[in-house]
């Protein structure tokens, strides 16, 4: 097994910088996720580290071995890398089997050996009676599973995982998750792992590293990204949030467009921006820090889904499934933030927010 | 659902419309019953009224004061040529032969050529040689257009007596024939001999002093028809026997009944759809399919089903005869050798070229990459023949430039040689870089469609990319590399532009060369070459099936990642060595073969360089610009392609609706036929033509400009058509259904959705259809007559009979051409397609 070493990594297609001086380690035995709406460079890093892309500038370590940088570049065979595809990339023309010894093969690994090694890799993504039949006759959910004992058999020092659940369906996508990361548990292998799917990446990572405009947002295990994101954008992208614009004086927080304000403790002053997550509020009718107009509510079983008009923002909230009968819209309702998330305000809110694609 | 709930509601009205329906479908049956009934009553009342050789002779009879006036100017020098003894002689021999012919046929034929003949005078002689002539014209067997080559190829100081000796063989049967003449009479003997004579007499001048074409043996056929229909209708007509419906069945008992039969069978299809359907309501796009399939039923699968029947059938009965006496020709079993081997050899050559380039272009950071593969395709967009003039002047063993450049590098002897373009191994050579792009294209559109992690999967799973090239990249490829590769072979196996150009000087025999020379050899000769052609057609069916079967057996369907960018091979310090090789390459098959038919065309001796003192002319740029018959064939080719690429788009767009937006029942029929109409060789399409276009089917377009529309259409159609429905296909057809569903009607979102969407493969579909259809030329040499001449065949003509850098110049013109609309199609499609 085998740390990550990136220095000061840069990657520009031409005039266009995809990914900007990208520094980090990634421990050994880790399972490290690149998070990041499209476009945000994160497959380009992943396939830098696998060794399809080269580096404009920086230095890639593998373990203690530099795989890229200066004049070194060692191709993508020889790095020792197990990697799956967003599309499986399983080879049509073999059968399971012969997928899964390819590896095997090309190391000129003895063939009882190889049958040895396949059977064990199959057995651990819950293949093995599948062996000779070939991809076509297999589900989505199966060549997947067949790209990951092909990444898996020649025991890489560090697994490259491309959106591998993209092209799943929702139900197998939750399935696969679990049953990748208790691999990787067992075979305490280092993981770098690439979606746009937050989730996924709450589910699963040790850490996060968040991407945006090719540059870090972000690096921390789930509950501190989520809990205290760095920005507003990281706010955004992680969870459901909305924001409201006010101004911090006497200890207090005027919410802007309207004449009321919440009670604040923190050492910002001036201008800032609350960002408030839906099911950090409580809603009550007959009293709370914020008064606000109730727009619209869904009865969702487990929840009442609400929208509550502050000043001239919606907000949403979570309420209690019980309140549903008790209101209706235009009713005044009262807010209280459990908990809230406070940025300067530098009005570059839209800007922080934009995702290029 | 809606439409069930509809039927089930109005159950009644339902049965009522199955049962008219039905009604209708039988009446229609009938109705075609009754005309095909019709039209063969009207053949027996035609031919019972005296049609028949009979009328054609009264019609010949007729004709007499027309025939006088015309020929004049031919008969009349080489008449006068003879001495006294010889045109008695041969004027009494004439005589005798005519009236022989003439009251064979009936008795009282005598006194009419008395009264033909009475008072003609001095003219006597010349009246006696028409009259023999129109009558073998008509009955006997005619002298076909490419025999007359060896006729162009005498000087004209020799033309005189050349003429002379074809009276006096006429006149004589023992004489020994002029050399000329040896190959186009054949084997003829007796009245035979002499027709054919007679045909090469009148054929061998014309007011100019050039040839005539056979053409005038037609147009003498028709005028005989079309006057002995009158002769036989009018009298009728004026004793008030028949009226005028009835006159148009008896004068077109055959198109009557091919009309009668078509319409049977188009009810009985309509039936077998309604029933498989299990549906009486009829379908109005039926009816659209139904006029496809009647026009490739009569103008392909009834030519090439005869041309099966005639190879196994020649006397009515099966019989392996015509194959027998075919193939004990050596010619033949060797003209079938040199096809197979040339066409494997070229398959073998092309693709071991094709897969590396495509592979270098597509998947290596090769210099240059996306120029090259530009430079390659547009190689399958120039006419093969000029490929074969280039090698021909370049690889000449006497003066070929690169044999000239070798011999003073290398200080041979002067002789001929080093390299021979007019050897099995130059056709290969020819056929190589012309048909390679075919398997280029279909390879690297493969490699495209290839998702690159699969092999990125290989690289990362440890394989180095040469490894990863033949273990998982080659394997993937190999059903299209098959599948480009059988297109290889077939496309070198039918092809007749090259083999014509370099096999004939040097007499390598291909089976196309010799069915367009059994072709020129008249009625005998057209019969041994279906023989030829029924075993070109199975060849190129069997590989059309055999592709088809690889393909959608082993076709990989792989879920298309998102990596759209493929991992680039590096090839380091081959990189540049690579890119100098594929330059040579490039320089090879095409720098050089274009620039030396450029320069050939400014020589004045083909055999000297051009920078030779005196030798660089433009007087050829010239000439072609000036000479009205070239540019009337430009015209011709402009035309012929405009028009067979409009009506093939618009075949090929209601084909595109028909098969992506509808489910209705036979629309797969048309687009079988069409599919089998593209891959049958040229050569077989036009012979098929040929024989069953002359009106005895009971249509007549034999030597006008339809026959070749047609010839084309059947070939071409599938290339607008392929690219129309890849178009229809990508685009949802949600995108239409939200128009609909935005209150636009069908039109409107035919015309506003859906018809810019696909514009563009519109318009390459149109290009890809009138490129071929403008440079044609293997069905054109068998298809063209004098007022259809094309600048395909007219180039060609040249090359072979005239001036060699005049047809340079043409051809450098078409090229230009192509590039030009190339461009054009380019802007048209905002540089979404280019060839």
């Amino acid at each position: 097994m085998a740390s990550v070493t990136i220095k000061h990594v840069t990657k520009a297609f031409g005039d266009n910088v995809v990914l900007k001086e990208f520094d980090q380690v990634f421990n050994d035995g880790e399972f490290i996720t690149l998070l990041g709406p499209s476009g945000c460079g994160k497959t380009t890093m992943l396939r830098m580290i696998a060794g399809f892309e080269k580096p404009t500038s920086g230095e890639i370590m593998i373990g203690d071995k530099v795989v890229s940088g200066g004049k070194t570049f060692l191709p993508p065979e020889k790095r020792d890398i197990g990697m799956v595809f967003q599309s499986y990339a399983v080879w049509p023309h073999m059968t399971v089997f012969e997928n899964v010894a390819y590896p095997l093969k090309i190391k000129h690994v003895k063939k009882d050996e190889i049958k040895a090694e396949v059977n064990r890799v199959l057995e651990i993504v819950h293949l093995s009676q599948y062996a000779q039949r070939i991809p076509s006759q297999l589900s989505g959910g199966q060549q997947q599973r067949v790209a990951l004992a092909r990444a898996l058999v020649a025991r890489p020092q560090l697994l490259l995982l491309d959106e591998p659940l993209s092209n799943l369906d929702a139900k197998l996508r939750e399935s696969m998750r679990f049953e990748i990361k208790e691999i990787q548990n067992r075979l305490g292998i280092t993981v770098v792992y690439v979606t746009h799917d937050q989730t996924e990446a709450m589910a699963m990572s040790d850490r996060i590293i968040l991407i945006n405009r090719g540059e870090i947002q972000q690096v921390g295990t789930p509950a501190e990204i989520y809990n205290n994101p760095a920005n507003q954008f990281v706010a955004d992208f992680l969870g459901k949030v909305d924001f409201l614009k006010g101004e911090v004086a006497n200890g207090r927080i005027s919410i802007a467009g309207t004449d009321q304000s919440i009670p604040y403790t923190g050492d910002k002053t001036g201008n800032v921006e609350l960002a408030i997550r839906p099911e950090r509020i409580t809603l009550s009718l007959d009293g709370g820090d914020l008064a606000g107009v109730l727009e619209s509510q869904y009865y969702l079983g487990d929840i009442n889904d609400c929208r509550v008009k502050v000043g001239e923002k919606s907000v949403r909230v979570i309420a209690a499934p019980e309140t549903y009968s008790r209101m209706k819209p235009g009713d005044t309702v009262y807010l209280t933030f459990r908990e809230q998330i406070i940025f300067d305000d530098d009005g570059d809110i839209d800007e922080k927010l934009k995702i290029m694609t | 659902m809606m439409q069930t709930a509809n039927i089930q509601r109005d159950l009644d009205p339902v049965k009522k419309q199955t049962a008219g329906t039905k009604i209708l479908l039988a009446v229609l049956f009938l109705l075609g019953a009754v005309l095909v009934l019709a039209g063969i009553l009207g053949m027996n009342k035609f031919t019972a009224s005296g049609f028949d050789n009979e009328s054609a002779y009264a019609a010949i009879y007729h004709l007499g004061g027309e025939i006088e006036k015309d020929w004049d100017v031919q008969l009349r020098p080489g008449l006068e040529t003879l001495d006294e003894k010889d045109r008695a002689f041969l004027e009494e021999r004439a005589l005798a032969l005519l009236t022989e012919a003439w009251v064979k046929q009936r008795p009282e034929a005598a006194g009419e050529l008395d009264e033909i003949l009475s008072g003609a005078g001095e003219e006597r002689g010349d009246k006696v040689f028409k009259l023999l002539y129109a009558t073998y014209s008509l009955n006997g067997p005619s002298v076909k257009t490419s025999a007359k080559k060896g006729i162009y190829a005498i000087p004209a100081a020799e033309r005189e007596a050349f003429r002379r000796e074809l009276l006096l063989c006429a006149a004589d049967a023992e004489r020994p024939l002029p050399e000329a003449a040896v190959t186009p009479v054949g084997n003829a003997e007796g009245d035979e001999r002499v027709a054919m004579l007679l045909q090469l007499y009148f054929i061998s001048y014309d007011d100019n002093g050039d040839c005539l074409d056979t053409e005038y043996v037609n147009v003498l056929k028709k005028a005989v028809r079309n006057k002995s229909v009158l002769i036989t209708t009018f009298p009728m007509i004026a004793n008030g026997d028949v009226n005028w419906a009835q006159q148009l069945v008896i004068g077109n008992g055959r198109t009557v009944i091919l009309a009668g039969i078509l319409l049977m069978f188009d009810v009985m299809l309509l039936f077998f759809l309604m029933l498989s359907e299990k549906n009486w309501i009829f379908d109005g796009k039926w009816i659209v399919i139904l006029l496809i399939v009647d026009f490739l039923l009569v103008f392909q699968v009834l030519p090439l089903f005869y041309l099966v029947i005639k190879a196994f059938l020649p006397e009515g009965s099966f019989s392996f005869q015509t194959l027998e006496r075919l193939f004990s020709y050596s010619l033949n079993v060797e003209a079938l050798k040199n096809t197979m081997i040339a066409a494997t050899a070229t398959m073998l050559l092309g693709t071991l070229l094709a897969f590396p380039l495509a592979w270098l272009v597509g998947r290596t950071n090769l210099y240059g990459k996306k120029f090259f593969r530009s430079l390659f395709v547009l190689t399958y967009m120039v006419p093969p023949y000029v490929g074969a003039m280039a090698w021909l002047r370049l690889l000449n063993p006497n003066v070929g430039t690169i044999n000239q450049w070798l011999r003073t590098i290398f200080a041979l002897a002067d002789e001929p040689g080093p390299m021979n373009v007019y050897s099995i191994g130059g056709l290969i050579w020819v056929l190589t870089t012309f048909y390679y792009p075919y398997a280029f294209i279909t390879i690297s559109r493969a490699m495209e469609k290839m998702d690159p992690s699969l092999e990125e999967a290989s690289r990362i799973s440890g394989a180095s990319p040469v490894k990863t090239l033949f273990r998982i990249t080659l394997p993937m490829m190999l059903p299209s590399l098959i599948s480009g590769a059988l297109l290889v072979f077939i496309c070198a196996a039918s092809c007749y532009g090259i083999p014509s150009i370099i096999g004939s000087p040097g007499k390598v025999h291909t089976v196309t060369t010799r069915i367009v020379e059994y072709v020129s050899l008249g009625s005998q000769g057209i019969n041994d070459a279906t023989g030829l052609a029924v075993f070109l057609m199975v060849v190129a069916i069997i590989i059309l099936l055999v592709s088809d079967f690889v393909l959608a057996k082993k076709q990989y369907i792989t879920v298309s990642g998102k990596s759209v960018r493929p991992a680039i091979v590096d090839l380091r310090k081959w990189r540049i060595p690579i890119t100098i090789l594929v330059s040579l390459f490039a320089v090879i098959v095409i720098v050089i073969p274009f620039a030396t038919i450029l320069l050939t065309s400014f020589k004045v001796d083909v055999g000297k360089s051009v920078l030779t003192a005196g030798n660089f002319t433009v007087n050829s740029w010239k000439e072609i610009f000036g000479r009205i018959e070239t540019m009337s064939c430009l015209k011709n080719s402009l035309i012929f392609g405009a028009v067979t690429a409009t009506v093939g788009i618009i075949v090929a767009c209601v084909m595109s609706y028909l098969l992506q937006r509808t489910r209705v029942k036979g629309r797969k029929i048309p687009d079988f036929l069409i599919a089998l109409g593209s891959g049958s060789p040229s050569v077989v399409i036009a012979l098929g033509l040929i024989m069953t276009m002359k009106g005895d089917f009971g249509i007549n377009i034999y030597n006008t400009a339809y026959i070749m529309i047609v010839a084309y259409l059947i070939k071409y159609m599938m290339m607008g058509m392929r690219t129309v429905v890849s178009a229809m296909s990508q685009i949802h057809v949600s995108l239409e259904e939200c128009s609909q569903i935005s209150g636009a009607s069908w039109f409107r979102t035919m015309f506003r959705i859906t018809g810019p969407l696909i514009f563009p493969s519109i318009a390459a579909g149109w290009f890809l259809i009138f490129i071929p259809s403008f440079y044609e030329l293997s069905m054109t040499t068998l298809l063209y007559s004098s007022t259809t001449k094309t600048i395909g065949f007219q180039l060609y003509e040249y090359w072979t009979f005239t001036s060699q850098p005049q047809s340079c110049a043409m051809a450098f013109g078409i090229l230009l051409i192509v590039v030009l609309l190339n461009f054009i199609l380019n802007r048209l499609t905002k540089g979404e397609f280019s060839i």
